[in-house]
């Protein structure tokens, strides 16, 4: 054996590439936009459609019915009960969700390739048979009140709920909780259900996406022959602009008296998915605080020991959803730490990223696309983010060169257009008999009160 | 039905170092898997929560490779890695496009066999602090964040290794000293209590060399003591235990624990079958019974601790409704396990049809059939148990849920935790 020289890392092997796997993609005479593609390692298929069944587009009076809906599909369907189609998905082994966000309803099916014939029966009947029983329907907005209730005692929950509030304009969207409110949910009834699949449970403008140990003409025959009654537009969706509900930097404090700790959230409105400079934000943002050796974490964590993890990130969607950075420290350092933050956003935003960390960042978002193609599930994922975001058919074979290519220069001039520390919500939930006079001290802006 | 047969190969250094080899290289990604034999369980009184610490302190460098180094050199392959810690054992891993794969190796190697020349004062105080802020964030400041604690305590003695949580006590985290960093590394972090696993683009002849090369010079240590307290308990608790808190929640929660075989026993099995029946899915007992039917929970959670030590652990809980009883809720879920007597062929079929999928969905990433591989041989000396994992619950017969069911989940083999909110109901 040769000696081993342990004094400097090891050199790279030869890289094996990799392509994104290839899908077959057809537009049915239904409307239903169809992309499968093949992974046979494992005899398994992860299959998601995605609708334009969105919250973005209710109002804040019908808030959470798109979640709720998609939440109370499990309740039965005209042929069976909410418990015989439980015993019969999971007698194949296959799981089911229904899940609604801003975007869209999505429903994702799992199961052994060999029982997708059967499980996607089950599906169809669900999607277009729903039956939405009174008492099922019930349960679910009762488990939804009492998760709102639950939230509310839940420091990290509390703080990012508040935090919306005071990013985003009330008449926005997105300054309300994706899922509604108590007096939202309270009104949902079996026929505004009923009402809601009927507008929006429609393949337009949404996709089908199947990925697994399957033929793409097997998958479309199946389709066929299950889906062919899934057609139509959704209901058209009402537009909005991301408008902030303030650009003056303010801090705000909920007082939970005793609280041993203080959840932080500091932010505003961040940028929407089509913005051109996309890559170059999402550098300057994973060298801010997107990956565990950023900015913030090696300061709040790796030096001052303050928390146990801290990161910052820009929901993209349609509109502009938050930028914010989120941590939980001790109450002794609320201060220190909330400082350190907005040190370093304000460094970030005005001087941008080093060449070194733009090349560490370029290289981790390069290579973890590739990890992060593994399983259907995770290809089946990316697919559908093409038809949520209305991203080009070549979106990921050119993933990774696009990304390879921003430069410094493109990270800082994107930093510092979408990085605003002067117009920045300071949320901080804890005892404010503790934190508060430290935080007055750093004269950040107002500092306001408020009780939980 | 399925057979799982992920190919795998069995080696061990001169050192005692075990070694498993998975090559599957369909895509170009590798796992490395280290999993090393000391977990809470080995902690002696006034240590709690070191084997956790420790774990922190293992990404503080080591001879070679400065602070930060580890993350920084991973994330600019692209690389994702952790660490966990639990009672019987920590695991630290690694995935990386495969042509890095002897970047995780020199760095695994590096902190195995040459940790301590790295470690300082300053690096200990400020991971204390970190783990402090862990254990505020994910346990002390969450609604029922206590819970484990108070469920271990009354399922398991005073002396016996699980009594405590794998977070530990502050008092103790903060006696920690730089020579039990020293001594915990020398006696624990020894290649003949680790079992590293490879799984994905590997060339198997030409990854052993490597491994060889990185880990063969680190020298062996001696036996590993053995644990400390009593792991030889009584099969059951012997009456119903109970701890009644009203505290600052939500919602009322009913937490139950039951002591099972260990996770070494045949009949652990049985223990993991029950608890599919009982939790797992919405076709489930207690979903359909306590969510669905009755609503008198919002939601349940059934699982089996696959712990070693003596004796092992099943949990179920159930979240009620603002309005909610605990008593009521309590009564639910005793109604419900004593039925189990009168469960069914079909709800068994049912249970391993969507351990199947799990199964070999689970397959489909490298990372976790290493770590599983890492699990089997270092808790059985059987990494070939992962590709019989389903024949062993298959085997679970009936009759075998039935006496389960009179001999685990009575009055007498209990412990509950009943968490009330303090406003009232």
């Amino acid at each position: 054996m040769s000696m081993l020289d342990r004094t400097a890392p090891p050199q790279s092997g030869t890289l094996r590439n990799f392509d994104f796997p290839s899908v077959d993609r057809s537009s049915l005479p239904t409307g239903l936009d169809l992309r499968v593609a093949r992974m046979n390692r494992l005899p398994m298929v992860s299959l998601n459609l995605f609708m334009r069944a969105g919250e973005a587009a209710l109002g804040r009076d019908v808030g959470g019915l798109a979640v709720l809906t998609a939440d109370a599909l499990e309740g039965g369907t005209r042929k069976r009960s909410g418990s015989e189609l439980a015993e019969a998905l999971e007698r194949i082994g296959a799981r089911v969700s229904g899940s609604g966000g801003w975007e869209g309803t999505s429903i994702g099916l799992s199961c052994l390739a060999e029982r997708l014939p059967e499980a996607l029966g089950l599906l169809s009947e669900m999607l277009l048979e729903p039956a939405f029983p009174d008492d099922e329907v019930e349960r679910a907005r009762e488990q939804q009140l009492a998760s709102i209730r639950q939230r509310a005692m839940d420091p990290g929950a509390l703080a990012t709920d508040v935090a919306r509030r005071h990013y985003f304009a009330p008449d926005v969207p997105y300054a309300r909780a994706v899922d509604g409110s108590v007096a939202s949910i309270e009104g949902v009834t079996p026929g505004a259900m009923r009402g809601y699949v009927d507008a929006n449970y429609r393949p337009g403008g949404g996709g089908l996406v199947v990925v697994g140990d399957v033929d793409s003409g097997e998958v479309r025959a199946m389709v066929d022959e299950h889906l062919g009654g899934f057609t139509g537009v959704p209901a058209t969706a009402t537009s909005f602009e991301s408008e902030p509900a303030s650009r003056d930097r303010k801090v705000w404090i909920v007082h939970r008296p005793g609280a041993v700790q203080s959840e932080i959230r500091v932010g505003h409105v961040g940028a929407p998915r089509s913005i051109p400079d996309y890559y170059p934000l999402s550098i300057a943002n994973m060298v801010l605080g997107g990956m565990f050796t950023s900015r913030l974490n090696l300061n709040l964590r790796e030096e001052n020991g303050f928390t146990y993890g801290v990161r910052s990130r820009f929901a993209f969607r349609t509109q502009a959803g938050p930028f914010q950075v989120s941590t939980a420290v001790g109450n002794d350092v609320t201060a220190d730490a909330v400082r350190e933050i907005m040190h370093e956003v304000d460094k970030m935003a005005s001087g941008g990223p080093t060449e070194d960390e733009v090349a560490a960042a370029r290289d981790y978002a390069a290579g973890v696309f590739g990890l992060q193609l593994e399983t259907a599930g995770q290809v089946a994922t990316r697919v559908s983010q093409l038809v949520v975001y209305g991203l080009p058919d070549d979106h990921y074979d050119r993933y990774r060169d696009v990304v390879r290519a921003v430069t410094r220069d493109e990270a800082a001039e994107a930093a510092a257009k979408h990085m605003r520390p002067n117009e920045a919500q300071i949320i901080v939930v804890g005892d404010a008999d503790v934190v508060g006079d430290p935080l007055r001290a750093l004269g950040l802006g107002p500092v306001e009160v408020v009780e939980s | 039905m399925t057979q799982l047969s992920i190919p795998f190969e069995r080696h061990r250094l001169d050192n005692g170092l075990k070694v498993v080899l998975a090559p599957d290289r369909t895509v170009p990604v590798v796992a490395t898997n280290l999993w090393y034999g000391v977990g809470s369980r080995n902690e002696p009184e006034g240590m709690t929560g070191f084997a956790h610490l420790f774990e922190h302190m293992m990404f503080q460098g080591s001879a070679h490779v400065p602070k930060n180094r580890h993350f920084e050199l991973i994330e600019r392959v692209g690389g994702t890695l952790n660490a966990t810690t639990w009672f019987d054992r920590t695991n630290y891993f690694e995935t990386v496009p495969s042509h890095e794969l002897d970047l995780t190796l020199w760095l695994e190697s590096d902190r195995m066999g040459w940790m301590l020349p790295a470690m300082d004062q300053g690096k200990l105080d400020n991971q204390r602090d970190v783990v402090k802020n862990e254990k505020l964030q994910r346990y002390d400041n969450q609604p029922y964040g206590d819970w484990s604690e108070r469920l271990q305590k009354l399922v398991f003695p005073e002396n016996h290794p699980y009594h405590h949580t794998v977070i530990g006590s502050m008092e103790d985290i903060d006696a920690a000293t730089l020579d039990d960093v020293a001594s915990f590394f020398r006696t624990f972090y020894v290649p003949n209590n680790a079992v590293l696993t490879l799984a994905g683009d590997i060339d198997p002849a030409k990854a052993l060399e490597q491994v060889k090369r990185y880990f063969g010079d680190i020298e062996p240590g001696g036996e590993i003591p053995a644990l400390p307290g009593e792991p030889n308990i009584p099969a059951l608790i012997g009456e119903t235990r109970r701890d009644h808190v009203v505290a600052d929640v939500p919602l009322p929660r009913v937490i139950m624990g039951f002591r099972t075989p260990s996770y070494a026993s045949a009949d652990f099995a049985v223990a993991e079958v029950a608890q599919s029946l009982l939790g797992s899915g919405r076709a489930s007992r207690l979903y359909r019974r306590l969510v669905r039917e009755r609503r008198i929970a919002k939601g349940v959670v059934t699982y089996v601790y696959p712990l070693l030590s003596g004796a092992s652990m099943l949990l179920v809980w159930a979240t009620g409704y603002p309005g909610t009883d605990p008593a009521d809720l309590e009564k639910a879920i005793s109604e419900e396990l004593a039925d189990l007597a009168n469960a069914q062929q079909s709800e068994i079929d049912r249970a391993i049809a969507l351990v199947e999928t799990d199964l070999v969905r689970s397959m489909e990433r490298v990372a976790e059939r290493a770590d599983l591989l890492s699990m089997f041989d270092l808790f059985f000396d059987d990494p070939g148990r992962l590709n019989t994992e389903l024949d062993r619950l298959r085997a679970v017969g009936l009759d075998q849920i039935h006496a389960f069911t009179h001999e685990r989940l009575g009055e007498d083999n209990r412990a509950v935790v009943v968490f009330e909110p303090e406003n009232g109901r």
